[in-house]
């Protein structure tokens, strides 16, 4: 439905819609009329000057006197008697019939009356022509005007039909590409181009969404590889630390022994004081390979968690302390019954450098005492190690759980300062929290929070 | 000790010299045979014939197999060893400086006697390399080459 209307506002064409269709009736209509009375008009023409000759349609005539006397009657078929004047009579449409009854009147004197009766006939003639005539020329323009409106209202309601084709398209192809066809300028033409544009800006921003998803996958896969990579190298490297850092170390002591045993008689204390220090510093580094070693193993072995009886696993390590011993009376109490959930060989790595820190730095003690309890707070599980040990100085507590970080000189007490690092490790891993109070010369009291239902990573 | 001789497989001279010092110092009769990988050891044991029994098979004892060998590693000649019929009753002892599990599981997996990670303490070092000796060569009982080649 091209044309110049497709510039006109909204508005406008459904005024002129309204306007023209009701219009183009009543025009139709009046010059159907018209022409149907002026076909009438001749007819009647025509009827008139026959009516002379066909009187037929005078149904009864009756002259009367000034007395009411019939003075001369004319009857048709019936032959009906006039009917007496005097009386009261029915003029005008009486049943099927016109009756007419006027004076007759010569030189202003009324000198008798005249009575005309009438068919009907052509009357209701003309009445049916007219109806009939009427009905079909209204409903011809009915058609007419309703094939007419439907071609016109093609102008407002195509473009809405085209828009919202469109609109179901996208929504059920999810193509953003397409778009609704736009012509003219009006309200449609502008909803139109709206519609376009959202859609156009949908298109860019799922184009961006795209590009970004894509460029953060490659992100996410490159990072995972170089990941992958460093851990896999990671793994290389402590599996090389393992062995070959070893090697050396095992040499050192080695000959270090062998050297003694050999040649101790060529050396001189002093010589053998020196060849003990080299061998205790192989020992030492050894020692610092394992708990770095260990460190590593629980920062990149997966978590297969299970339940624990940590009370069963506090006893075994607390038999190997006991094991290799010292002379201090020690008395340990673990609390009975505790049950954590978590990766076994971790947590034993954990509670051995916590129970074995409160081995350790109550070594000086008259007697040890250490104490093991747990309480369920929430979904939590606190298990508290204590030891009336030397303690430590809460100043320093920021660097307890950092590696390589010692509160103890090497001459007060033995250490790589690895073991609290690893055991810091082992809890961040599980999702706990770790904590420690400590009075220089009280004792210390570790704190180690789990979560009850154990959701390590 | 019975004069069955213990076969060393060691890349490192160093903890060669300390094994053999080691093994003589716990079993002074026993030949000790040092090899210094892999490959080495496989010809040592298979010979130029895969399918006659080498005769330096003959008074082998125990094999002290380290892990990590350069060339042909020491769970790859494990499995060599296993793999052939003229070889598979050969005791092996797995010596390694790494206590690495996946080692672990995998040397017992392929069929090793036995498991030992080197101490770093060379006292603790000889007492193991005398507890071995005395089992594997005095203990344990190994058949004759011959009763093998029978079937």
């Amino acid at each position: 439905m091209m044309g110049p209307w497709r510039y006109w506002r909204l508005k406008t064409k459904l005024l002129f819609l309204t306007l023209f269709t009701s219009a183009l009736g009543i025009a139709l209509v009046c010059a159907a009329l018209i022409f149907v009375e002026n076909q009438n008009y001749r007819e009647q023409l025509n009827s008139i000057i026959s009516s002379l000759d066909h009187i037929e349609i005078i149904q009864q005539a009756c002259i009367y006197d000034q007395q009411g006397n019939v003075m001369a009657s004319l009857a048709s078929l019936d032959k009906r008697e006039c009917p007496p004047v005097n009386r009261q009579l029915d003029i005008g449409f009486v049943e099927e019939v016109y009756r007419l009854l006027m004076p007759v009147t010569l030189d202003n004197e009324t000198v008798g009356q005249l009575f005309l009766t009438s068919h009907l006939e052509v009357l209701y003639g003309h009445i049916r022509t007219f109806v009939f005539l009427a009905t079909g020329i209204g409903a011809v323009i009915l058609v007419a005007l309703v094939f007419l409106a439907l071609k016109l209202q093609r102008i407002v309601s195509e473009p809405i039909l085209t828009l919202s084709q469109t609109a179901e398209r996208i929504a059920q192809d999810h193509d953003y590409s397409i778009r609704a066809p736009v012509s003219g300028t009006d309200e449609l033409g502008r909803l139109g181009h709206a519609f376009n544009e959202m859609i156009g800006t949908i298109q860019q921003q799922n184009r961006r969404i795209v590009d970004s998803r894509n460029s953060l996958e490659r992100t996410v896969e490159a990072r995972t590889s170089e990941l992958s990579m460093a851990n896999r190298e990671l793994e290389a490297f402590s599996y090389s630390v393992s062995h070959d850092l070893r090697q050396p170390l095992r040499a050192v002591e080695g000959f270090g022994q062998a050297l003694e045993e050999d040649c101790g008689e060529q050396l001189n204390e002093t010589g053998k004081d020196y060849l003990r220090r080299i061998r205790a510093a192989s020992v030492r580094m050894a020692g610092l390979i394992d708990g770095l070693l260990i460190l590593s193993r629980v920062s990149r072995q997966p978590i297969e968690s299970q339940t624990i009886d940590l009370s069963q696993l506090l006893q075994e390590i607390t038999d190997e302390l006991k094991d290799i011993g010292d002379d201090v009376p020690s008395e340990v109490h673990i609390q009975q019954g505790i049950e954590v959930v978590g990766d076994s060989r971790m947590l034993r790595v954990a509670f051995q450098n916590l129970l074995a820190n409160a081995w350790k730095y109550s070594a000086h003690e008259e007697e040890r005492v250490i104490e093991v309890s747990a309480r369920k707070k929430g979904r939590w599980i606190a298990i508290e190690v204590t030891d009336n040990g030397v303690g430590f100085d809460m100043r320093y507590i920021d660097k307890l759980f950092v590696a390589f970080n010692r509160l103890h000189t090497p001459s007060e007490f033995g250490g790589t300062g690895i073991g609290l690092a690893t055991v810091y490790r082992v809890v961040r891993r599980h999702h706990g929290e770790i904590s420690a109070t400590s009075k220089v010369g009280e004792g210390a009291s570790f704190v180690v929070k789990l979560p009850v239902l154990g959701d390590g990573d | 000790m019975d004069g069955h001789s213990i076969l060393v497989v060691e890349d490192n001279p160093d903890d060669q010299v300390l094994a053999v010092r080691a093994l003589k110092s716990a079993s002074e009769s026993s030949p000790v045979i040092v090899l210094e990988d892999g490959q080495a050891a496989l010809d040592f044991l298979f010979g130029n014939n895969s399918s006659q029994p080498c005769k330096n098979l003959d008074s082998l004892g125990v094999v002290l197999l380290d892990v990590k060998l350069p060339r042909v590693g020491g769970l790859e000649v494990l499995k060599c060893i296993r793999s052939s019929p003229l070889t598979n009753w050969l005791p092996v002892v797995m010596v390694t400086s790494s206590d690495e599990p996946a080692d672990l599981l995998e040397a017992y997996r392929l069929g090793a006697n036995s498991f030992i990670t080197k101490p770093i303490n060379y006292r603790e070092f000889t007492e193991q390399m005398t507890l071995l000796a005395r089992y594997w060569l005095v203990v344990n009982k190994v058949p004759k080459t011959g009763a093998v080649r029978s079937y």
